[in-house]
């Protein structure tokens, strides 16, 4: 019952999420993301409904559907790229490099995966899921690392859309993690705990996307009259001269 | 047991970036005011403090012999405290030198497109290398002294000026003209 209370729930957040989005004319700038908003909007309402009506196909839809939203969600790691580092070329080719990688091997694993195991087991299945939100949970420290390394600023936007997906992938690969390992014997904490940090994850992108808040960008783009390979090789002048003296 | 701890490992690492963030400034690094700022670093150390006759003279193991053979026991102490202390003042200043060239390359490479990132990973990692090293000299310093490793302290002195000079061609293109126009009220100041 309370699991069903916390989606409810949940549902008019999503609602008033997007709804905000529209209003504040965010959804034209962050589509991934309510794009992303929008297919769980549909997957919670399908699940609503066909709890109610006919529970059988309730098990039958949970997992596909739960696939397509993680697909979905990938679309915020994108939007995460395209806002915060465009401003950035090079940063943004590092983390492009890296997201594109785990991006292939999601779409990968979400393609071969069926025709490999047709008739999976929940077990096997809570596996899967598991292993695609470590991918996603890499990504994310990947790119966060990418924007620490190369002092990149974020406004309250990205930022919060960073950490409500970041905080829900963290619950989901905790919870998905034990459940593995513990068996259905943790079901019953399982079953609540996933939706009610979504709900929480709502909340916070509620927040920061109430209205706009662009990125803050470097106070003067400095035109560098040389290309990258020469800021290389001087970088790595002054290191080999310093390794010399030091002995290393 | 083992992928329960493999994935709560991936977990942990997640939530330590994201508790970074939480607590970070919204602000960007390496803006013009940084490049305003490490060239200035720059031209103090080279001007004021890193002249290789200036650290001769205060690194001179004549100073240690004149001391031992002159003054009691319990100032040759003193004396010896006060070298350790500019001794790892110095290693410091290379420290600084070192993270004031890694932060100019990070805030000028992040704007190349044509960004190698192979490359970067190698200069991030030589970079923490180098930053290891000086603090394991460091250390040896604390603990071993000033003159315990004469050679070391020569190496030292070298070391700062060389990456003063090398970085100071790095910083190059901000000629005088430019760090006006790159100044901020606020830098205006300081320069």
């Amino acid at each position: 019952m309370s699991r069903w209370l916390i989606m409810g729930l949940g549902l008019l957040l999503e609602f008033l999420l997007l709804g905000r989005g529209l209003q504040a004319r965010l959804v034209k700038r962050y589509y991934f993301f309510y794009l992303y908003v929008a297919s769980v909007i549909f997957f919670t309402a399908v699940m609503i409904l066909a709890n109610w009506t006919a529970p059988s196909l309730y098990d039958r839809w949970y997992w596909p559907l739960q696939l397509g939203t993680l697909v979905t969600g990938y679309g915020i790691l994108l939007e995460i790229v395209n806002h915060v580092l465009a401003p950035y070329p090079g940063a943004e080719r590092f983390a492009r490099f890296s997201g594109l990688g785990a991006f292939g091997v999601i779409l990968t694993f979400a393609l071969l995966a069926p025709l490999v195991a047709p008739h999976w087991s929940r077990g096997t299945i809570i596996e899967f899921e598991r292993d695609l939100r470590s991918v996603q949970a890499v990504f994310i420290c990947g790119v966060l690392a990418v924007i620490f390394y190369y002092g990149i600023g974020m406004g309250r936007n990205m930022k919060g859309m960073i950490m409500g997906y970041g905080l829900y992938i963290l619950t989901s690969l905790m919870s998905l993690a034990v459940r593995s390992y513990a068996g259905t014997r943790f079901d019953q904490i399982w079953d609540v705990v996933q939706p009610l940090s979504f709900d929480i994850s709502l909340v916070i992108w509620l927040v920061a996307l109430w209205s706009y808040c662009p990125n803050p960008t470097p106070d003067h783009m400095i035109h560098l009259e040389e290309d990258y390979g020469a800021l290389v090789a001087r970088t790595k002048g002054v290191m080999g001269a310093i390794r010399a003296y030091i002995g290393i | 047991m083992i992928s329960l701890i493999f994935f709560l490992s991936v977990g942990v690492l997640l939530f330590s970036s994201l508790f970074l963030l939480a607590r970070r400034n919204t602000r960007p690094e390496g803006s013009s005011s940084a490049l305003v700022e490490a060239r200035q670093a720059l031209r103090t150390l080279q001007a004021g403090l890193l002249p290789l006759e200036l650290v001769n003279r205060v690194f001179a193991e004549q100073d240690w012999e004149y001391v031992r053979s002159e003054t009691p026991r319990c100032i040759h102490e003193l004396f010896l405290d006060e070298r350790k202390g500019i001794a790892l003042l110095w290693l410091k200043q290379v420290r600084t030198q070192i993270r004031s060239l890694q932060r100019f390359h990070r805030g000028a490479a992040r704007h190349y497109a044509r960004l190698n990132p192979r490359t970067e990973v190698e200069l991030a990692l030589s970079f923490a290398a180098l930053m290891g090293a000086c603090k394991v000299l460091q250390v040896l310093v604390y603990v071993a002294g000033p003159y315990a490793a004469p050679r070391m302290v020569g190496l030292v002195a070298n070391v700062a000026n060389r990456a003063c000079k090398t970085s100071e061609q790095s910083l190059g293109f901000l000629d005088a003209a430019r760090l006006g126009a790159l100044a901020r009220p606020s830098d205006a100041a300081i320069l």
